[in-house]
């Protein structure tokens, strides 16, 4: 590990000032929210910007806001650890709570965002499937103005996202989980407690007496960005999903994720978990949209 | 049990004030004025010939003092076998080859390590690249390429025991069980990377703070490379944030450091980044065991051949003690009446396997006691009976080498046993949950002198002053382990005294009395405590005198020293303050200094140690039959340590144990390309934490070494042997899949039982 190289540090009080500085420094700089991914990278001697902008001090970026209405929004610098305590995430949006208590350790907790996790484009990043799967938002504001993004057309491939030039994520929001709905994410890795993922599958689903309405199926860290399984989707909707049904899907799901061999797992291992990961997070929301 | 005042109670840890306020200081915390910063060029190549190397370019760079290579230093190897000048195979620097990716080709001392690391970039090394070898089979085979000239076979060490009529064993046996098992290598991962720091004096003598568990061979070893006198090289051990065997060597950077010291007039400093450490740091021997037992029918064994390679990687370091003690530790446990060891250390282009907790027995017990399982299994017998039968007891010889004068064995066994509701969860099995055992033995210090040191293997001086307090000084290295709290219990109890009126100063070879082999092998509490015992009952011997005189004693009264005092037993009331003797003593010596020396070397104990420890560990485990991960639920271990010095230290030592065998067992590897080590950080380095732990309960046997300080013996590497087989049997009660190479991964435990079902199929369809 490198010493860090030097680079001018600006605190920007307003979103608009950072997206100046952002749009002067061109690709020389970079955005900070907690640092946990950037810090690294640069200490690694991955990336070397010139400038880094730091987001910490934007009045009110760290909200955390829930109405009946218009549901969840999580702003840029929440902190993971706030969004895995917060009493509405926890009544409302359980698996995002649990996926942001998941992600790494008590550390990079307190000091790492969702949003910035979400931002360094992980395809084992542990926030991006359980979102991706309630059909998250990202609010983007950039030079040319404000924009609203699907998550799911925000990731392109590992460390790469659907943001342009001079853009922010100023926030991520959930809608209202509809009634008798469910969202499960589990995930898996070698050391057991604390590690990056090295398989995980995100769950939502919608539950109409003992059938499966409405189904989002997510495959974290088996492929370039989080995958959509619709396949394994289609075959539960309108199902009730039995064991049988759901290992089928399970197994679906395999077929349509893109799994490698790495450091943290084999492509043959990762397959085999996929199919176990996918039907048991279906269960599990499932369970949860039949107890709601 | 003896009772004692302070050894067995829980005393605070001398140490644990300052690592808790963050006040204690490390050798990388150390800074001196004017001191440069040192970075080290390593190998990007397995196995190559340097044809040139320019550092013209990185002299050049502003800010850099100093860049030296493997031509600029005295050509004198070094090695902790000092007895056999031909396993000494190392320079601090490469000399025409590279053997490891990693391996120090040219070292920079520059005035800040920025400057240091850019100048590394400017060094132009001319390689020219040789086939390599990256395991034990394709570094023996015909045609092999060879790594250090001066072993064309590429096997540097060897090693045989044998005794009783193994031949006659195996053909009265009713049941012989051969198993080949395999052992990966593993990172000491000590917190604290490797640092160290030189300084010049104007008589040329040097200076070196170090991360060390072995002051004094450093001492030699730097003093002999670096062509001068012992003396005149002085080594302090600051506080060690760890070691567990890696850092009793003399390494690169602590010769570069004193050599450039020595070469610029300025203190030098190195200190590796983790990186480095995992990348060309000391490893566990890798090995492949080949192991063959035999028994009657009843289980009780009748004898076993045991041949075992070791995979040394790219030099010696203590590969060869490893060699050695691996055939003792195949041994040990059980009563075998025949025993035949061939161990081998194999070069191969990696990074130097050495010492690692354990030292050959983690490796040689996981076969052993898997094997024992898998032959309980097939005799029809419970683990824990068949291990009864065969455990050795106290008095019981192994042939040859030692007796063992204590030994807790049998009622560890049955203590786990009953701790962790052996019988009950064996006999009802629950699905996916499992519980097996794991045994240890472990020696308290080696006997054996390779290092062929003219001092004791441990000293102490001991001296006391009319205030009422002493001055303890050792060379015993204190790497975190505790033997300063340990030692200073042992003279406090001995002297009457206080923790509180004792001073310590350890681990400075200019300061404290030659000498000591250093912290390895488990041998400071038995080997020093021994020592300070010494120097302490010389103590005593002239208070005893002075208050004899004092009060006109009839000779034949004995005295003691207790709650400060010193007076004849049983007569508490005719005696002085400890103060008080001591000046009394001072007093008849015309004002000389009360101090005294106390040394200890094993004597008549066999060629291995004089104290054994033993052990059992029993682990539940919960496996995931879909995606093969084990959740180990709870351990229960029962230990024999002879007598409890520090029983939060032992607790310790317990609980690191268990984190470093779960890791062993279920997590740790080194993912490798070829030479090339790919996972160097502690994110894909899967070392467990304190999220991993499971619960754990302990006993500590009620046993007294006679030989030990006060009944004591080891306890800080034996319990690092069990965890893995207990690991390994449990997860075969829970599933079947028995492991014969570490670690137990999910992928593995998923194949197994993908085949055994697919065999359930096959047999029914035989059954049609």
């Amino acid at each position: 590990m490198k010493r860090l190289s030097h680079f001018e540090y600006r605190v920007p009080k307003t979103v608009e000032e950072a997206i100046e500085l952002l749009e002067s420094g061109g690709p020389d700089a970079r955005l900070m929210a907690g640092g946990t991914d950037l810090i690294m990278k640069m200490k690694l001697g991955a990336i070397s910007p010139k400038f880094v902008i730091s987001l910490k001090k934007i009045s009110g970026l760290d909200a955390i806001a829930f109405s009946e209405k218009t549901g969840l929004t999580i702003g840029a610098t929440a902190l993971l650890a706030d969004v895995a305590t917060h009493p509405d995430i926890l009544k409302h949006y359980p698996a995002v709570a649990e996926a942001a208590r998941g992600t790494a350790n008590v550390q990079v907790r307190n000091m790492g965002t969702v949003v910035g996790n979400l931002c360094n484009a992980s395809p084992a990043a542990d926030n991006a499937p359980t979102l991706l799967a309630m059909g998250a938002t990202v609010h983007i504001l950039g030079a040319g103005g404000k924009r609203d993004l699907p998550l799911d057309q925000f990731f392109q491939g590992p460390g790469r996202t659907a943001l342009q030039g001079a853009e922010i994520v100023t926030a991520v929001s959930v809608p209202v989980p509809p009634p008798a709905s469910g969202a499960a994410y589990l995930s898996l890795s070698a050391r057991g407690k604390l590690d990056c993922t090295a398989v995980g599958a995100a769950a939502f689903v919608t539950m109409q007496n003992d059938v499966c309405g409405d189904l989002r199926l997510y495959i974290a860290a088996c492929g370039p960005t989080p995958l959509r399984a619709p396949g394994a989707e289609e075959i539960l909707r309108g199902k009730a999903p039995t064991d049988d049904l759901l290992e089928m899907a399970g197994r679906q799901a395999c077929a349509e994720a893109s799994p490698i061999t790495d450091l943290r797992a084999s492509a043959d291992y990762r397959t085999k978990i996929i199919a176990v990961l996918a039907s048991r997070a279906i269960k599990a929301a499932g369970k949860r949209a039949l107890e709601r | 049990m003896k009772e004692f005042s302070i050894v067995g109670k829980h005393v605070p840890r001398n140490d644990a004030r300052a690592k808790a306020t963050g006040t204690a200081v490390y050798t990388d915390d150390i800074k001196l004025p004017g001191m440069l910063h040192g970075r080290l060029l390593r190998s990007p190549f397995a196995h190559a010939r340097i044809v040139g190397i320019d550092t013209s370019r990185a002299e050049a760079l502003p800010g850099v003092k100093c860049v030296i290579t493997g031509e600029d230093i005295p050509k004198v190897k070094y090695g902790n076998w000092r007895l056999f000048p031909e396993t000494q195979d190392e320079y601090a620097l490469a000399v025409d080859k590279v053997r490891f990716i990693g391996d120090e080709v040219a070292a920079v001392a520059a005035v800040d390590l920025d400057i240091a690391e850019e100048a590394l970039g400017l060094i132009e090394v001319e390689y020219e690249e040789l086939p390599g070898v990256f395991d034990i089979d394709s570094s023996i085979k015909e045609g092999h390429p060879v790594i250090h000239d001066y072993c064309p076979t590429n096997i540097s060490v060897d090693r045989k025991i044998e005794y009783g009529d193994l031949e006659k064993a195996f053909a009265e046996s009713d049941y012989v069980r051969e198993d080949v098992f395999t052992v990966h290598p593993v990172s000491h991962a000590y917190l604290e990377p490797c640092s160290a720091l030189a300084q010049c004096d104007l008589d040329g003598r040097i200076t070196l703070w170090t991360s060390t568990q072995v002051p004094y061979i450093i001492q030699c070893l730097l003093a002999s490379t670096l062509e001068m006198r012992e003396n005149d090289v002085r080594v302090i051990k600051p506080f060690v944030g760890g070691g567990f065997g890696g850092k009793m060597e003399l390494r690169a950077w602590e010769f570069c450091a004193a050599f450039m010291a020595k070469k610029t007039g300025k203190p030098v400093k190195f200190t590796l980044s983790r990186d480095e450490e995992f990348l060309a740091g000391r490893r566990r021997h890798g090995m492949k065991l080949y192991s063959k037992v035999g028994f009657k029918k009843d289980g009780t064994l009748t004898g076993k051949d045991f041949r075992v390679y070791l995979d040394g990687g790219a030099y010696n370091a203590m590969g060869p003690t490893a060699t050695f003690l691996c055939g003792n530790f195949g041994a040990m446990l059980y009563r075998y009446p025949s025993y035949r060891y061939l161990g081998e250390h194999v070069y191969t282009n990696k990074p130097p396997a050495s010492a690692m907790r354990g030292f050959g027995a983690p490796q040689a017990i996981f076969a052993t006691e898997t094997q024992m399982s898998i032959a309980a299994e097939e005799l029809g017998m419970d683990p824990i009976e068949l291990r009864m039968k065969n455990a050795q007891v106290s008095g019981d010889e192994i042939t040859g080498f030692a007796t063992i004068s204590s030994c807790g064995f049998k009622e560890a066994l049955e203590k786990v046993a009953e701790m962790s509701g052996w019988k009950e969860k064996r006999g009802n099995p629950k699905e996916g949950r499992g519980i097996g055992i794991g045994c240890y033995s472990f020696i308290s210090g080696g006997a054996f002198n390779w290092f062929n040191t003219q001092y004791p293997y441990s000293a102490a001086e001991v001296r006391v002053f009319d205030d009422g307090t002493a001055h303890l000084l050792t060379m015993a290295a204190d790497i975190g382990q505790g033997c300063d709290t340990a030692l200073k219990q042992i003279l406090a109890e001995s002297l009457g005294l206080k923790m509180e009126d004792i001073r310590i100063t350890s681990a400075d070879t200019a300061m404290t009395p030659q000498a000591d082999l250093g912290a390895w092998g488990s041998r400071l509490t038995l080997f020093n405590g021994n020592a300070v015992l010494d120097a302490a009952e010389k103590i005593k011997s002239k208070l005893y005198g002075a208050v004899s005189a004092r009060f006109n004693m009839n000779v034949i009264h004995d005295f003691e020293c207790k709650n400060g005092r010193v007076f004849p037993k049983g007569k508490p009331d005719r005696g002085l303050t400890f103060g008080e003797a001591v000046a009394m003593v001072q007093k008849a010596q015309r004002g000389e200094p009360l101090l005294a020396h106390g040394y200890y070397t094993p004597r008549d104990k066999g060629l291995v140690t004089p104290a054994f420890s033993f052990g059992a560990q029993v682990a539940e485990v919960e496996v995931d039959k879909k995606t093969g991960i084990v959740d180990v639920k709870k351990f229960w271990t029962a230990h024999d340590c002879g007598t409890v010095i520090n029983p939060r230290a032992a607790e310790g030592q317990l609980e690191g144990s268990i984190q470093m065998g779960l890791g062993y067992a279920l997590s740790e590897q080194f993912i490798m390309d070829g030479g090339k080590t790919l996972n160097t950080n502690f994110l894909d380095y899967k070392m467990p934490n304190a999220m991993d732990m499971p619960p754990s309960e302990v006993v500590h046997l009620d046993t007294y070494e006679p030989e030990g300080p006060m009944g004591a013996k080891e306890a800080g590497e034996g319990l690092a042997i069990p965890t893995a087989p207990a690991i390994a049997e449990a997860v075969f009660n829970a599933t079947g899949y028995r492991c014969r190479d570490l670690p137990i991964t999910p992928e593995k435990i998923l194949k197994a039982i993908e085949e055994s079902e697919s065999e359930k199929g096959g047999s029914k369809s035989t059954m049609k």
